[in-house]
C-alpha cells in the first residue's frame, strides 16, 4: 500500500458572490487546480503569481482558513473538511504551519513575541515542562540563526523586520511540521535580505525533511530554492513543471512576459 | 542610458552637512533619534539620481526634510538645503509656509510612499487634479482641464481614467495617475518614495517607464527612494548608499555596481537575487544600529569585516575616490588620521 | 505601575487634575465612616441653620447635618455607580467579545438579544419595576436592574472591535500556536477592547448615578438610604428652595457634579494613555 501524497489538491475552486440581490456578480478566486506533494521526497514548491491570481486565496484553503467551493485537499489522505474537532484541528496544526507575508502584522503589537514560540511548543507540540519548551524554542530559533536570549521578553517594534520574519519562521518549526506554507514571505523585507530567508527555507527543507509551498511574486527568490514551480493567472494555472526548466525557458506568453518584465540588478 | 548630464550647471539640489533628529519628550522621557546625521550631496539638472539603504537608515527622514515635509517630532537641526530653480533660489530651512506654497507642485513635487492611497476615495480623478494642482496654475478652468488631459496623453494614460472613481483603478493605475497629478505643473524637482513597492512585477516595469519617460520629457531632476537596488539599476544615473543615517556611497550607478567599494556596498550588491543565479546569498551579521544610540565612530563598524581601530574612534569622511565616486571607509581610502 | 501614574500625574494636567477632584470626593466619602451622626436618623440637630460651625453646610429641615448627610449620601452614590458600572462592563465584554469572534448564528442571536435591550426604555421600566416592588425595592435589586440594561449599547462597540481584530494576522498566528478560544479573547483581543471599556465606564458611571439621581428625586426608590438623589428628594418635599434653604440642594448637586468632572477628567487623560496606537507611536518613536 503505498503512502498517500503529503498534499492532495483536487480540482479545487473557490468562488465569491459580491452584489446585491438583482445584480450577483461572480469572482473566480481560485478556478480548478490540483497538484500534489509527495510524501516521501521534501520539496519546495512555488505558486507565481501577480495580485488576483488567487495565489493566496489558494494558501489559505490549504491552510484551512477558508473552505473552498468546489474540490478537495487531502493532507496525508484525510479530507481537509472532515477536520472539525479541536483535537483534529490540533493534529493538523501540528502538521501544517504558515508564515505570513507581513511579519508586523502576524504578531500582536502589545505583546512579546516569545509568548508565541510557548505557546505553539506548549499546545501543538504537545511539550509539558518549562524547561523543555524553552529548550525547544532555543533550537527553533538556532536553526534560523538566533537565539532565545535575543529574543526573550522582546516587542515586535523592537526587532527588525528580518528578524521578526525568522521568528515566525522558528514558531513554526516548533512542531516539526510535514508543511509550511510561506505566503509572500519576503516581499515585506528589504530586498538585501530575501536571499537570506529564502535560504533559510531552502535549508529546513534539505535538512530538516519540510516541504515549503513558496508562494511569490518574485521570480528571482523562486529561481534560486524551487524545485517545482506553478505559475497562476486569475485562478488558473498556466504553467507548471520543474522550476529551472520553467524559468529559464517559459512557453506560454504570460509566463514569458512574467520573466521579461523582472529587472536584473545589472546597469542599464 | 542617457548621456551624462553635463556637470558644470549649476546643481538643482545642494544639500550641506543636514542633520534632523526625531526628538520626542513624552511624559517625562526623552528621546533624540538621529535619523539624518550629516548628510551632503547635490542633484543636479535632468539627473535621476537614487538613494538606497535597508529600512530605518534615514533615506525617507532625508526627503521628507529635502520637501519640506517635516513635521514634529521630526526637526532640522543644523546644515542647509538649497535649491535652485530657473527663476528662484531658496532655501529650505529657512523658508516659510507662503515661500513653500509658492514652490510646491509647480517647481518642486513629491510622490509619497503608498501614493496610489493619496486620491480621494469619493472623488473622481479630474476633481483631484483639481483639488491639488488647479491653484498653482494660473489658468481659468477649461485650459487647465485640456493641459491635463495633454499631460495624461504624453504619459500614455487614456483621458477616460478622469471620470474614474479610484476604486475603479488598480493599484498601478492609481500610482500611475499619482505620478501624473504629481508633475502636472511640470516641476523642476521630482521626490519620488518607494514608488512601486507594492506593485506586482509587469506593473512596476511599466510604472518606473512612465518615471522615466515623465522625467526625460520634462527635463527636471529627479530623486527616487527606495530599498530594491534592481530599481536603481534599471532608472538611476547617480546613486548614493545609506547606512544609519549618514552617505556611505555615491557614484554613477555603473561604477557603483561594477566596482562597489565601501563594504556595506558590495555586501547590498552580493546579496540581491538573480534569475539564473542559484545559491543563497550569506547575511550579514548583526542589525541596523539603534540611531537613538548609535555606535561611536564609523556607524557601520560592528558588522564589517574590515573593521579597523580608528573605526571604532572617528567617522570616515565621505571622500572622492575617483571622478565623482565618493566612499566614507578608512579601509578603502586610507587617510591619515587628524 | 505607579511610575506610571506618577508620569501621567506629573505631566497631564486633566490627569492630575481628575485626580485631585476625584481623591477630595474619595475622601469625603470616607467620612462617613465616622460620622457622629447615624444617617436614617432625624432631628438629632437644630433644623433649617445656615452654613455655619460647628454644621460647615448648614443643617436640614429634617434636623440632619448637611455634610455628614453628604459623605453618606456620595458613598452610596459611589457604591451605587460603580456596582453597576463593573457589572455591565462584564455583560458588554462577554457578549461583545463572543458575539464579534463567533460571527455567524451565534452572532446574530447575540445582536438580537442585543438590539431589544437598546429600544428598551429604560426609566419606564424602572418606574413600573418600582411600582410592583414598592417597600421591597432596594438598592441592591435597582443596581442589578440597571446593570441588565445598561450593557447593550456598549457591547455593539466592542463587538466591532471584536470583529475588526478576527480577521487581523496576529489572530491567525494565535490560533496556529494552538491558543483556545478563550485565550485568544481574553489575552490578545482585550488590550485593545480595554480602551472603550474604560472611556464607556465613564460614561456609564455618570449614566447610572444621574438615573439614580433622577428617580430619587422622584421619590421612586428606596428614600430611607441617604443618597444624593434622596437628599434632593427630601428637600423638594420640604420645598427648601421656596422656604430660602439652599445649602440642602446646592451642596449635594455641586458634590456630585465635582464627581462628574472628576471621573470625566481622569477617563480622558487615562484613554490617551491606554490607547494602544497612541501607546504604540509613542513607544516606537
Amino acid at each position: 500500500m503505498t503512502e498517500p501524497p503529503l498534499l492532495e489538491v483536487s480540482q479545487v475552486a473557490r468562488t465569491y458572490s459580491m452584489g446585491g440581490l438583482l445584480s450577483r456578480h461572480r469572482v473566480h478566486a481560485v478556478d480548478g487546480i490540483s497538484f500534489e506533494l509527495p510524501a516521501d521526497r521534501p520539496e519546495i514548491l512555488t505558486v507565481i503569481g501577480e495580485s488576483g491570481s488567487g495565489k493566496t486565496t489558494l494558501a489559505r484553503m490549504i491552510l484551512k482558513l477558508v473552505p473552498p467551493t468546489r474540490g478537495t485537499i487531502r493532507l496525508r489522505g484525510t479530507d481537509l473538511s472532515s477536520i472539525r474537532s479541536g483535537r483534529d484541528r490540533l493534529a493538523f496544526m501540528r502538521l501544517v504551519q504558515p508564515i505570513f507575508q507581513n511579519p508586523f502584522q502576524a504578531f500582536n503589537p502589545l505583546k512579546r513575541v516569545d509568548r508565541y514560540l510557548f505557546a505553539t511548543a506548549r499546545r501543538i507540540a504537545g511539550i509539558r515542562t518549562a524547561q523543555e519548551i524553552e529548550a525547544a524554542s532555543d533550537q527553533a530559533l538556532s536553526k534560523v540563526g538566533l537565539s532565545l536570549t535575543e529574543v526573550r521578553g522582546r516587542f515586535p517594534h523592537e526587532l527588525s523586520g528580518g528578524q521578526l520574519q525568522r521568528v515566525a519562521i522558528a514558531r513554526a518549526l516548533i512542531s516539526s511540521p510535514a508543511l509550511i506554507v510561506a505566503d509572500e514571505p519576503v516581499s515585506m523585507v528589504d530586498a538585501s535580505l530575501r536571499m537570506s530567508i529564502v535560504g533559510l527555507l531552502r535549508n529546513l527543507c534539505d535538512g530538516m525533511g519540510v516541504s515549503i509551498l513558496y508562494i511569490t511574486h518574485d521570480l528571482a527568490t523562486a529561481y534560486s530554492i524551487s524545485d517545482r514551480i506553478m505559475i497562476m493567472r486569475r485562478g488558473r494555472v498556466v504553467e507548471a513543471g520543474e522550476a529551472r526548466a520553467v524559468l529559464d525557458n517559459p512557453q506560454h506568453p504570460y509566463s514569458i512576459l512574467l520573466k521579461a518584465a523582472v529587472l536584473s540588478p545589472e546597469p542599464a | 542610458m542617457s548621456p551624462p548630464p553635463s556637470t558644470t550647471a549649476a546643481p538643482v539640489l545642494t544639500v550641506s552637512d543636514l542633520r534632523a533628529y526625531y526628538r520626542t519628550s513624552a511624559f517625562g522621557a526623552e528621546r533624540e533619534v538621529k535619523a539624518v546625521d550629516g548628510v551632503s550631496f547635490h542633484v543636479g539638472a535632468n539627473e535621476i539620481y537614487g538613494l538606497a539603504g535597508e529600512s530605518s537608515c534615514g533615506k525617507t527622514t532625508l526627503i521628507k526634510t529635502i520637501a519640506a515635509a517635516t513635521q514634529p517630532p521630526l526637526q532640522v537641526v543644523s546644515g542647509t538645503i538649497t535649491f535652485q530653480f530657473r527663476d528662484r533660489r531658496m532655501s529650505i530651512t529657512d523658508v516659510d509656509l507662503e515661500g513653500l506654497a509658492a514652490i510646491r507642485w509647480k517647481h518642486l513635487s513629491y510622490i509619497m510612499q503608498g501614493s496610489m492611497n493619496v486620491l480621494n476615495p469619493v472623488r473622481r480623478i479630474s476633481h483631484s487634479f483639481v483639488d491639488f494642482a488647479f491653484r498653482h496654475v494660473a489658468k481659468p478652468m477649461p485650459e487647465f482641464l485640456d493641459s491635463v488631459r495633454a499631460h495624461l496623453q504624453r504619459l500614455q494614460l487614456e483621458s477616460e481614467i478622469l471620470d474614474a472613481y479610484p476604486h475603479q483603478l488598480s493599484g498601478g493605475m492609481r500610482q500611475r495617475v499619482a505620478i501624473a497629478l504629481a508633475t502636472v505643473c511640470r516641476p523642476e524637482f521630482i521626490i519620488a518614495d518607494e514608488p512601486t513597492t507594492a506593485l506586482d512585477v509587469i506593473v512596476q516595469k511599466d510604472v518606473l517607464g512612465m518615471i522615466k519617460e515623465v522625467q526625460r520629457a520634462l527635463r527636471s531632476s529627479l530623486i527616487l527612494v527606495t530599498h530594491d537596488l534592481a530599481v536603481h539599476a534599471h532608472v538611476c544615473d547617480r546613486l548614493g548608499i545609506m547606512y544609519a543615517g549618514r552617505l556611505v556611497e555615491e557614484g554613477r550607478t555603473a561604477e557603483i555596481f561594477g566596482q562597489p567599494r565601501h563594504p556595506y556596498t558590495r555586501h547590498l550588491i552580493s546579496s540581491l537575487p538573480r534569475i539564473g543565479h542559484v545559491g543563497s546569498g550569506k547575511g550579514l551579521e548583526g542589525t541596523p544600529p539603534n540611531l537613538a544610540a548609535p555606535p561611536a565612530g564609523c556607524r557601520f563598524h560592528p558588522r564589517c569585516s574590515l573593521a579597523m581601530d580608528i573605526c571604532r574612534r572617528q567617522n570616515p569622511p565621505l571622500s572622492e575616490l575617483s571622478v565623482g565616486h565618493r566612499v566614507a571607509c578608512f579601509a578603502v581610502t586610507p587617510e591619515s588620521p587628524t | 505601575m505607579l511610575r506610571i501614574l506618577r508620569d501621567l500625574f506629573r505631566h497631564n494636567r486633566e490627569f492630575a487634575v481628575g485626580v485631585v477632584l476625584l481623591t477630595a470626593v474619595l475622601v469625603v466619602a470616607a467620612m462617613s465612616f465616622v460620622s457622629p451622626y447615624p444617617p436614617n436618623d432625624s432631628f438629632v440637630v437644630p433644623p433649617d441653620l445656615p452654613p455655619s460651625w460647628p454644621h460647615i453646610l448648614g443643617t436640614t429641615s429634617r434636623g440632619q447635618d448637611v455634610f455628614w448627610q453628604l459623605t453618606c449620601a456620595i458613598r452610596n452614590t459611589l457604591l451605587f455607580g460603580f456596582t453597576v458600572a463593573i457589572l455591565s462592563r462584564i455583560f458588554a465584554l462577554a457578549i461583545g467579545l463572543v458575539s464579534g469572534y463567533a460571527g455567524g448564528l451565534i452572532d446574530r442571536a447575540l445582536m438580537s438579544i442585543n438590539d431589544t435591550f437598546i429600544v428598551i426604555p429604560l426609566f419606564p421600566v424602572l418606574v413600573l419595576f418600582y411600582f410592583v416592588l414598592r417597600d421591597s425595592m432596594s438598592w441592591v435589586l435597582l443596581a442589578l436592574v440597571m446593570a441588565c440594561l445598561g450593557w447593550a449599547y456598549d457591547a455593539r462597540l466592542i463587538r466591532s472591535v471584536a470583529m475588526s481584530l478576527r480577521t487581523r494576522e496576529f489572530t491567525e498566528t494565535s490560533i496556529f500556536s494552538g491558543m483556545s478560544t478563550r485565550q485568544i479573547l481574553l489575552q490578545e483581543h482585550l488590550p485593545y477592547v480595554l480602551p472603550i471599556v474604560f472611556s464607556t465606564t465613564m460614561n456609564n458611571i455618570n449614566w447610572s448615578i444621574g438615573l439614580e439621581v433622577t428617580l430619587s428625586v422622584l421619590g421612586f426608590t428606596d428614600i430611607n438610604t441617604p443618597t444624593i438623589g434622596v437628599m434632593i428628594y427630601w428637600a423638594n418635599q420640604h420645598t427648601a428652595m421656596v422656604a430660602g434653604i439652599w445649602w440642602w440642594i446646592a451642596f449635594p448637586v455641586a458634590l456630585v457634579v465635582i464627581t462628574f468632572i472628576g471621573l470625566f477628567l481622569l477617563a480622558v487623560s487615562m484613554n490617551e494613555y491606554i490607547d494602544p496606537r497612541s501607546r504604540l507611536s509613542r513607544v516606537a518613536a
